[in-house]
C-alpha cells in the first residue's frame, strides 16, 4: 500500500542538469533563427529550396523545436509513465552530439556545402537522436501500465529517427548517387515524416497530458486519443505508400482527410479539457499554448490548397508552400513552445532552488520567476510578426516580410530575456 | 476529503500547519488539495505518522512538497519524530479538492 518513503527515490525526478542545457540551446537557436530570418528576408520571395531557407528551417526544426522537446521530454516522459529516466548519461550524450551536429549542418546548408561539414553534422544529429531513442525507449518500455501518451511519444521518436536517417541520406545524395533520384525529389517525404511523424505526434501526445493537467481539468479521453493516433499515423503511412508505389496525387487527399480528422479530434479534445477545467483563470502561457492548438488549422488548409494545385495544375504555388512551412515552424510549433517553456522551465528551476526550503519564509511561485509583462509583449510582437510575415509571403511584398521578421526577432529577444531571467534566478530568502 | 486520525485536536493543529504548504503550480495548499490522507499520533513512541499522496506519482514537485510537509509538521510538533509515508492507493483525483479549494480555483 505504501510504495515509498517521502524523499525516497519515489519522488526523485530527472536531474535539472540533463534538462536545462537543452532549453538554453533552444532559446539561442530561436534567436539566431530569427536573426537569419531577418537577414534572409528577400529569399522568401522565391522558391523554398534555397541555402538560407534550408539553413533557417534546420535551425528551427532541430536547434529550436527538437532541442527543447528533447529537453522537456527527458523531464516529462518519466512523469507520464510514473517511472524514472533510464540514463542521465545518455541524456547528456544526446545533448552534446546534437549541440555539435546542428551548427555544422546549418552551416553546411547556409553556404550550401554538402561536403564534410554537412555530413558530419548529419552524422552527429543521427547519433544524438539514436541516444535519445534508446534512452526514452527503455524508459517507456519499463512503464508498468499501458499509456497512450507514452505511445505517442515513442512513435514520434521512431519517426524522428527515420526522418534524420533520410535527411542524412539526402545530404550524401548531393555528392554521391546514393538514391535513385535527386534529393529534391525526396524532400516532401523528409519534411512530412518530420513535421507530422515527429512534431505533430509528439506535441499531441504531450499536450493531451499537459493541457488538462495545467488547467486542472477532469477531462481525459483515451479512446479519442487512440483514434487520433491511428488517423495521423495512417495518414502518414498512406502518404509514404503513395509516394513510393501509387504515385497518384489524387490519393493525397485521402491522407490529408485522415490527417485533418486527427487534427480536428485533437482540437475537440483540448476544447473539452478547457470546458471541464476546475481552475477558472487561464494564465498567459496557457493562453498561447491553447491558441497554438488552433493554429494548426491554417497550415492544414494551406496543405490542402497545395495538394489540389498539384492534382489539378501539376505544379505547386511556392508562396503557399513557403507560407505553409513558415506557419508550421514559426507558427504552430513556436507558439506551443513559447507557451509551454514558461509552464515547465520555471518549475524545473524552482525545484532546484527551493526544493529543500521549508516554508518558514516566503518563497515565490514558479510563475513569479519570469516577467509576465515581458511575456505578454513578446506574445503580441510574435503574433503580429507572424501575420505580417505570412501576408508578405502571400502577396510578395518584401517590406511586409522584413517587418514581420523584425517583429519576430524582437519577440525572440524577449523570449531569451525571460528564459535567462528564470535560469539565473536566485533565492529571495535566506 | 476527511483526514483519518486517532487524535482530532492534534491532527487539526497539524493540518493548520500544513495549510502553509502549497503545491507551487496550483497555488493551493496540500490540505485543501486533499493530499493528506492520515495523521496518527503514537504517544508512547512520540511518533507522528502522516500518510499523504501527490497529484501524480512522479510529480516533478513531489520532493519539494513532501519535504515541506515534513518540515512543517516537525516545526509544529518538535517533540515527535515525523514518519511521512507516500501512498498512491487511492490515487488522488479532482474530487478530493475541498470546497474552499474549489472556490479558490474559481469553481
Amino acid at each position: 500500500m505504501f510504495p515509498g518513503q517521502a524523499g525516497s527515490d519515489l519522488t526523485k525526478t530527472t536531474s535539472y542538469k540533463v534538462v536545462l542545457p537543452f532549453y538554453v540551446y533552444a532559446a539561442f537557436s530561436f534567436l539566431v533563427s530569427a536573426v537569419l530570418l531577418f537577414l534572409s528576408s528577400p529569399a522568401f520571395l522565391n522558391h523554398y529550396f534555397q541555402p538560407h531557407i534550408l539553413a533557417i528551417t534546420h535551425l528551427m526544426t532541430l536547434g529550436w523545436g527538437t532541442m527543447i522537446i528533447l529537453g522537456a521530454s527527458h523531464q516529462l516522459v518519466p512523469v507520464f509513465i510514473e517511472g524514472r529516466l533510464y540514463s542521465n548519461t545518455l541524456g547528456y550524450t544526446s545533448f552534446v552530439l546534437a549541440a555539435i551536429g546542428i551548427p555544422l549542418l546549418v552551416y553546411g546548408f547556409y553556404v550550401f556545402n554538402m561536403g564534410e561539414p554537412s555530413k558530419w553534422g548529419g552524422r552527429f544529429v543521427v547519433l544524438a537522436i539514436l541516444a535519445y531513442l534508446i534512452n526514452l525507449g527503455i524508459t517507456i518500455s519499463r512503464s508498468k501500465k499501458e499509456n497512450i501518451h507514452a505511445l505517442f511519444v515513442f512513435t514520434s521518436m521512431v519517426w524522428l529517427f527515420l526522418t534524420a536517417l533520410l535527411g542524412l541520406a539526402l545530404v550524401y545524395n548531393f555528392t554521391t548517387n546514393l538514391l535513385p533520384r535527386d534529393s529534391v525529389h525526396y524532400l516532401p517525404l523528409h519534411v512530412h515524416a518530420g513535421l507530422i511523424g515527429w512534431f505533430l505526434l509528439l506535441i499531441i501526445g504531450v499536450a493531451s497530458r499537459l493541457i488538462p493537467m495545467f488547467l486542472i481539468s477532469k477531462y481525459h479521453n483515451v479512446r479519442l486519443l487512440k483514434w487520433i493516433y491511428f488517423l495521423i499515423n495512417g495518414a502518414l503511412i498512406f502518404y509514404v505508400l503513395e509516394f513510393y508505389f501509387i504515385r497518384n496525387t489524387e490519393y493525397l487527399l485521402l491522407s490529408w482527410l485522415a490527417l485533418f480528422s486527427g487534427i480536428l479530434l485533437f482540437m475537440y479534445y483540448c476544447y473539452s479539457a478547457y470546458r471541464q477545467r476546475i481552475r477558472k483563470q487561464v494564465d498567459e502561457p496557457m493562453k498561447i499554448s491553447l491558441l497554438s492548438v488552433f493554429m494548426i488549422l491554417l497550415p492544414a488548409i494551406f496543405l490542402l490548397i497545395t495538394i489540389i494545385m498539384i492534382s489539378v495544375f501539376a505544379r505547386e504555388n511556392t508562396a503557399i508552400s513557403l507560407s505553409y512551412g513558415f506557419l508550421i515552424l514559426f507558427g504552430w510549433i513556436t507558439a506551443i513552445i513559447l507557451g509551454m517553456t514558461f509552464k515547465t522551465l520555471p518549475f524545473i528551476v524552482w525545484n532546484r532552488v527551493y526544493h529543500n526550503r521549508s516554508r518558514t519564509g516566503k518563497t515565490p511561485n514558479p510563475k513569479d520567476l519570469f516577467n509576465t509583462s515581458v511575456f505578454r509583449i513578446m506574445s503580441i510582437f510574435y503574433l503580429t510578426g507572424l501575420v505580417v510575415f505570412v501576408a508578405g509571403c502571400l502577396t510578395g511584398i518584401l517590406i511586409f516580410i522584413k517587418a514581420g521578421s523584425a517583429l519576430i526577432l524582437i519577440s525572440s529577444i524577449l523570449y531569451v530575456y525571460n528564459v535567462m531571467k528564470v535560469l539565473t534566478h536566485k533565492p529571495a530568502i535566506a | 476529503m476527511s483526514v483519518e486520525t486517532n487524535n482530532n485536536i492534534k491532527s487539526m493543529i497539524g493540518l493548520s500547519a500544513l495549510e502553509s504548504v502549497y503545491d507551487p503550480e496550483i497555488g493551493l495548499n496540500v490540505v485543501d488539495l486533499g493530499l493528506i490522507y492520515k495523521m496518527n499520533f503514537d504517544e508512547e513512541g512520540k511518533m507522528l505518522h502522516c500518510t499523504m499522496t501527490l497529484t501524480t506519482e512522479f510529480c516533478p514537485m513531489g520532493e519539494s512538497i513532501t519535504e515541506n510537509v515534513k518540515n512543517a509538521l516537525q516545526a509544529t510538533y518538535p517533540d515527535y519524530s515525523i514518519d511521512l509515508q507516500l501512498t498512491f492507493d487511492p490515487a488522488w483525483n479532482y474530487t478530493m479538492i475541498s470546497e474552499e479549494g474549489r472556490s479558490f480555483l474559481g469553481r
